[in-house]
């Protein structure tokens, strides 16, 4: 289980101070994929680095599990799965040696990271890929890498930032077929994503972000009853109070 | 005990991944033992075949006014310096390089000559122009030594021991030892070349794997394990330290492989296993100098870009103590173990002379370079802490 309590977070530009993240409030259960919807800019990616301790937070607290994440940083990214916004894979490293060096970092056994080759790259449906060094994957076989990577450890706890950005429909059917077997395992799944049709497919728990804000929370259905419409794209337009950003 | 084990898989991981770059791996590996003792021994050998061929040819002198001073013309042929006529324009000759070294007899000399007074020759060259340096001496030496003879014929006539007019006689014993000796040539240019490669030995795997990672965008992943900063930073300068010492250790054994083949004066780069050892000793806190500074550089770099611009500066540091050194040429003091590339450089020396280094100075080299590693160490895992290098775009 994820809470973010309150979270800030400015960053000083030549311009003067912008105000990333402004307060942001959600509680991400087990067993459920919360999806943070926002438009480009609305401070999602920051959001997300703070959960994963890349940032600390100027005020507010971020718990996974129970652990304080600017007491014990290690300690939740042991318990944390996280698909960056940047998922660079190394080059010149099979897809399989890719898992390896991070199933290494995480403190796993030879065998332990055998066997969760094997399940991952069953999940991913990486078979052919698996022993290819990763130059020249397509985006999709990149992604597929990334998570397999980032998942290694077996966490409780998720985290993708827009994980179906750059792929195919096929590609993203297959990945959504896998978050909600994430969900079925009992884990905490977070997911950013700017795509409507995707978070009302996938989200048992919507956030929506604007400007650095929680402007509405909830399940797609209350979304709708709350602003009174009939599609959940008008239910987000009128949250955020603009289409801006809107056209991905 | 999890932070050692943390940086044993970075150091693999970085190993692997450049092993598989095989080009990049063989001129980091492979560059510097070849072109190094072919430079070397290059250099040495032109430099020998110079002296040999100045030292022996028949030199062709142009003299103006040979004919007043036809005994000395004819002593200077007996030591192989041929009298030939002097162009028209001698000191245009002299500035396009067509005549290495003139002489001038002016008229008065056979005059003064026979009156027994200082009879006058001038040796005209161009003494900022090296390849005229030998036959420059040549002909001076000759000319001093036929009016050394003379001299001392002129006091045997007068019924006087020519000994008289030497009341001193200096003679010369040289303390220098053969390796010291054998050494002279090595000294100018083997520590720049051991120190340049140790000091920028691991340069392309640091800047791969900090600029490079951050550029391809893996860095942000990376940082998300549970690895502490501190061992990513170590695993990545300890791997690229590895490579520095392979291709330190294959530089040294190039240097003996050349020196049991080539023979003759390429006997001197033969350097002992024990002298080897001292070296890489001297070297490895050079290395570890080297890569985490280019570390900390290279996390400061925007850009892969930003981060190989600094390898110009960077190059030129080692020099600085050999160019000083050349200019004003320094005793050894405890304190000049202490200062990065000048430690080194006498370090070597002493090496190459085989003089005892005393335990005092090794314990100075040692404890000087090592703080400065350390604290080039903490500021690269500092700024591996700042939230602004783990976020790349």
């Amino acid at each position: 289980m994820i809470t973010a309590q309150q979270l800030h977070k400015a960053f000083k530009t030549k311009t003067g101070t912008v105000n990333a993240v402004d307060g942001v409030d959600f509680v991400a259960e087990d067993g459920r994929i919360t999806g943070l919807l926002g438009p480009n800019g609305a401070g999602k990616t920051t959001t997300l680095r703070m959960l994963y301790t890349l940032m600390k937070p100027d005020r507010g607290q971020v718990l996974v599990d129970g652990i304080d994440a600017s007491q014990d940083p290690a300690a939740v990214r042991r318990v944390l799965g996280v698909l960056p916004d940047a998922r660079g894979v190394y080059k010149r490293l099979t897809a399989r040696e890719n898992i390896r060096y991070f199933g290494e970092l995480h403190g796993l056994s030879k065998a332990q990271i055998v066997e969760r080759t094997r399940v991952l790259s069953e999940q991913l449906d990486m078979g052919e890929i698996l022993d290819r060094q990763t130059e020249g994957f397509s985006q999709g076989q990149r992604t597929k890498t990334a998570i397999a990577r980032a998942l290694v450890h077996d966490p409780r706890n998720v985290i993708l930032d827009e994980p179906t950005n750059g792929l195919d429909v096929m590609t993203t059917r297959a990945m959504r077929e896998f978050l909600f077997k994430l969900r079925d395992d009992g884990r905490c799944v977070i997911f950013s994503s700017h795509i409507m049709q995707e978070v009302a497919a996938l989200c048992d728990r919507i956030v929506i972000i604007a400007k650095g804000r929680v402007v509405a929370a909830g399940s797609a259905d209350e979304l709708r009853d709350r602003f009174n419409t009939s599609n959940l794209e008008d239910a987000f337009v009128s949250a955020i109070g603009s289409d801006e950003g809107l056209l991905a | 005990m999890n932070n050692l084990r943390w940086m044993w898989c970075v150091v693999r991981k970085e190993l692997l991944d450049i092993g598989r770059d095989r080009r990049t791996l063989l001129m980091a590996l492979l560059l510097s033992p070849l072109l190094t003792p072919l430079l070397l021994m290059g250099v040495n050998f032109m430099a020998e075949k110079r002296v040999k061929t100045e030292m022996d040819r028949v030199l062709d002198v142009p003299v103006i006014g040979a004919e007043h001073a036809p005994n000395l013309i004819a002593h200077l042929a007996t030591m192989g310096i041929n009298a030939v006529d002097a162009p028209a324009d001698l000191e245009a000759a002299i500035g396009a390089q067509q005549v290495d070294v003139a002489l001038e007899i002016p008229e008065s000399f056979g005059e003064d000559w026979a009156a027994g007074r200082p009879a006058t020759i001038e040796v005209i060259s161009d003494s900022t122009r090296r390849n005229a340096e030998t036959p420059t001496r040549r002909v001076r030496a000759a000319i001093s030594a036929y009016g050394q003879q003379v001299g001392a014929l002129r006091l045997l006539a007068r019924g006087i021991d020519p000994s008289v007019v030497q009341p001193v006689a200096v003679g010369t014993r040289d303390m220098a030892s053969e390796e010291a000796k054998r050494g002279l040539l090595l000294s100018f240019m083997l520590p720049y070349l051991l120190i340049l490669s140790s000091f920028i030995g691991g340069a392309y795997l640091i800047l791969d794997a900090t600029a490079g990672e951050r550029e391809r965008q893996s860095l942000e992943p990376l940082l998300a394990t549970p690895a502490s900063r501190g061992a990513i930073v170590s695993g990545k300068i300890a791997a690229a330290c590895v490579i520095g010492m392979a291709a330190l250790l294959l530089t040294l054994l190039a240097f003996k492989g050349s020196a049991h083949i080539g023979g003759g004066s390429s006997r001197m780069l033969d350097v002992s296993f024990v002298a080897m050892a001292k070296m890489l000793l001297v070297l490895l806190p050079m290395l570890l100098v080297g890569t985490s500074l280019l570390t900390l550089l290279a996390a400061t770099a925007k850009s892969m870009k930003e981060a190989q611009s600094h390898m110009t500066w960077l190059l030129l540091l080692p020099m600085i103590p050999s160019i000083v050194l050349m200019v004003n040429p320094l005793k050894t003091e405890l304190w000049q173990f202490a200062v990065p590339f000048l430690a080194q450089n006498q370090l070597l020396l002493k090496v190459i002379r085989a003089e005892t280094i005393d335990p005092a100075i090794w314990a100075v080299y040692l404890g000087a370079s090592l703080a400065l590693v350390a604290a080039l160490w903490g500021l690269a895992v500092w700024r591996y802490g700042q939230e602004k290098l783990a976020v790349s775009g």
